[in-house]
């Protein structure tokens, strides 16, 4: 059992509730592992994935997550729904409700909706996103991810860089490292930083902390939800914040690289080390971010459901 | 006899507040045949058609004037309309509001000034119009402002919007001039606000909303003022919401330029803090902005700067505020609230004395637009309200009577209850 009903944003996440959740997601990895990846654990609960944009990640990793645990998902997509035809999301929320499902996974490209969903329903919710506010399940299998090869996370140095500005896996991942208690620090130029970021660390290229990190994790550039474009070249970006071959090179032995997914290739990472093979390439843990997602999202939809 | 709004009045043993000259007495008031026929100690009067108040432990002072204020009529009847609007006035002790032009159609023309004047005759309280400054409130071509002053408007105003061309907001102020009445200045560069939803600072940040900065506001302040020096227009800044907006009009009445300002009582009482319930209702405009800005609004009205308290009232459906923080509209009800929510916050905790507090809904904003309101002397007719300072109430989505509910006081606990409100005459409000 979690502290709280919902999963919204890792403010509300008590050091008890992430430690759960990591400690659980052990055995749900196991059971991906199996020929027959399928336990009853959900059978006959209802999930339902309420996707007011576009997603096919996280919408798909939830589905796997749930239907590996035996609980019936239904997927709702804002394109083709009746939310064209001028439905309010409150009235898109009665008419789940009196469906009778039991959990609801929300996706919505404003700030604050997943709370606003919860304050309207009785039944748990999971934000899957919402804005630019917060992506907690992202951020909880980042950790994972990072737990899995670090053994323990106190004292890490984390490098987040990129558009603050308009990510929420930003805000859930910042809060999240250092919650539990690693060393983050931002590497982003001032039209990527919101007004007031001023109680963490800034840097302004991504060469202060190459060197010395432990976790370089790079946020995707939002080109879709940035209102003005004040930013001058991807050729500005490249020199200053950008992971190519050379840098890479620079980085400890034991250090790795995240990145949330979709990458924009040639913007956040060069083609080069996106297609790297050998030795270097075991620092990209991109793919196994996305494994250990499932499995993430299997312990979380088990701690709020049973 | 007749109805019991029609009685004559007698208010007995009431703290009577002065607020024009900041004096206090314990009296009578006599209000007979609407007119306050005395005011003194002990009244005695015959007749049996005669309504008692019995005022022991209350106040007694001038109907408030909230000078800013949407009645959302013509245009958007579902919202408010003069009559409810009117009605939510004077259960928050008003009794004289001015009503803001961005109707549909704008109130930008004598026959739209006309309507308000019509159909607030038989309305509960005073309905004064602000015509729009510039057509159709689009910021081009100036206003009939001749034709609309003698038709009755107080002032002028683009409210909701803000003049961009400042050669235009120039001549505006040099025409304005002419008939002495004030503009009254929406604040905002639209360079800067276009996308935010809220304060831009520590919780925009960390919530993710789009943020609108300080300097929206600030830098059409101080646009304003140079352009009120040279032209000599009347000016007065509507719904003050940050520390350096308080600095700039300080310094221009130093420097001896016609400027006044207001600020709302949701200003005064909120900071940004509470954008992290994405409560819809706190989505206002200016946006309610950081600690040190509500107190730098609430020492602006303590040394004297801010010249009034005005609600800024600002009725919305619920279908447009029932939505994600992005898609709500902007605004806050307040007319019902205005005494109770300002005076929790400037008298019981920043301990402003009554009667100056009171004189920023009464003869504060009457001054600022030139009417004559806010006094209660013999002679005159009576608008008058009287409060329970003492009454405690947590406030209630129910408890409105406006036809719109988006209230960001819904909640909070808030001190003083209006009692009785005497308006043109009548008694026309009593929970007594």
């Amino acid at each position: 059992m979690l502290s709280k009903k919902s999963l919204l944003d890792i403010e509300s996440l008590e050091l008890e509730d992430i430690k759960l959740i990591l400690s659980n997601t052990d055995s749900f990895l196991e059971i991906s592992k199996r020929e027959v990846k399928k336990v009853p654990t959900l059978r006959g609960r209802t999930v339902f994935n309420l996707f007011f944009e576009p997603s096919t990640r996280t919408r798909t990793s939830f589905e796997i997550a749930a239907k590996r645990l035996s609980a019936d998902i239904i997927n709702f997509s804002a394109a083709g729904s009746s939310l064209k035809k001028g439905e309010s999301i409150i009235d898109t929320l009665k008419t789940i409700l009196s469906m009778k499902v039991d959990l609801i996974i929300i996706r919505h490209s404003d700030s604050g909706t997943a709370k606003m969903v919860d304050g309207f329903v009785d039944i748990p919710v999971i934000n899957a996103g919402d804005g630019k506010h917060q992506h907690p399940t992202q951020a909880l299998l980042d950790l994972y991810t990072i737990k899995k090869r670090f053994g323990q996370l106190k004292g890490l140095k984390a490098a987040v860089i990129g558009d603050f500005l308009n990510s929420r896996v930003a805000r859930s991942n910042m809060e999240l490292f250092e919650k539990t208690g690693m060393d983050v620090t931002l590497v982003s130029p001032a039209m990527f930083l919101p007004e007031d970021f001023s109680e963490f660390k800034v840097r302004y290229s991504i060469d202060d902390v190459i060197e010395d990190c432990d976790i370089l994790y790079m946020l995707r550039m939002q080109l879709e939800r940035q209102d003005r474009k004040f930013y001058p070249s991807i050729m500005e970006y490249n020199r200053f914040l950008s992971l190519d071959m050379e840098r890479l090179k620079k980085m400890k032995p034991e250090s790795i690289v995240m990145h949330p997914g979709p990458v924009n290739r040639g913007i956040e990472i060069s083609d080069e080390v996106m297609d790297l093979s050998g030795k270097l390439a075991e620092k990209i843990v991109i793919e196994e971010q996305v494994t250990y997602g499932v499995a993430v999202r299997m312990a979380i939809l088990y701690l709020i459901l049973s | 006899m007749g109805k019991a709004e029609d009685k004559n009045i007698l208010i007995r043993k009431g703290r009577i507040i002065d607020p024009a000259k900041k004096t206090e007495s314990s009296a009578d008031v006599f209000i007979k045949d609407g007119i306050v026929e005395k005011i003194g100690k002990n009244i005695k009067v015959a007749g049996s058609d005669i309504e008692v108040i019995d005022a022991g432990g209350l106040v007694v002072c001038p109907g408030f004037v909230d000078m800013h204020v949407h009645l959302r009529d013509p245009g958007f009847e579902d919202k408010e309309t003069i009559e409810s609007g009117a009605m939510a006035a004077v259960k928050g002790g008003i009794t004289t509001v001015a009503c803001m032009p961005n109707t549909d159609p704008a109130i930008d023309s004598e026959h739209a000034v006309k309507y308000i004047m019509e159909k607030s005759i038989n309305a509960a309280c005073r309905v004064l119009p602000v015509a729009a400054m510039t057509k159709g409130l689009k910021g081009r071509n100036i206003t009939e402002m001749g034709l609309l002053s003698q038709a009755g408007a107080v002032g002028f105003s683009d409210d909701g919007k803000c003049v961009a061309d400042s050669m235009l907001m120039y001549e505006i102020m040099r025409y304005s001039n002419q008939f002495g009445l004030p503009l009254i200045l929406h604040e905002e560069d639209y360079n800067i606000s276009k996308y935010g939803l809220v304060h831009e600072g520590h919780y925009s940040s960390m919530l993710g909303l789009e943020g609108i900065s300080g300097l929206s506001d600030d830098l059409m302040i101080a646009r304003d003022i140079m352009l009120a020096g040279r032209s000599k227009a009347k000016v007065h800044i509507t719904h003050l919401s940050t520390a350096a907006g308080v600095e700039m009009v300080d310094k221009a009445k130093k420097d001896g330029i016609d400027i006044t300002c207001d600020v709302t009582p949701h200003h005064l009482f909120f900071d940004d803090s509470v954008l992290s319930s994405f409560n819809t209702n706190f989505k206002v405009k200016p946006p309610i902005r950081s600690s040190e800005d509500r107190k730098a609004l609430a020492e602006g009205i303590k040394s004297g700067v801010i010249d009034a308290v005005a609600s800024d009232h600002a009725p919305h459906l619920d279908t447009e505020k029932n939505t994600t923080f992005k898609l709500a509209e902007f605004g806050t009800i307040g007319l019902e609230t205005l005494f109770s929510a300002a005076y929790t916050k400037l008298c019981r905790e920043e301990k402003l004395s009554l009667a100056e507090f009171i004189s920023l809904i009464t003869c504060g904003p009457a001054k600022i637009l030139n009417i004559d309101a806010g006094k209660m002397e013999e002679g005159r007719e009576a608008n008058i309200t009287v409060i329970d300072t003492e009454a405690e109430q947590r406030i209630k989505r129910g408890d409105f009577i406006s036809k719109s509910k988006n209230s960001a006081f819904i909640g909070q606990k808030l001190r003083g209850k209006i009692v009785c409100t005497i308006s043109k005459g009548k008694l026309v409000y009593n929970n007594k």
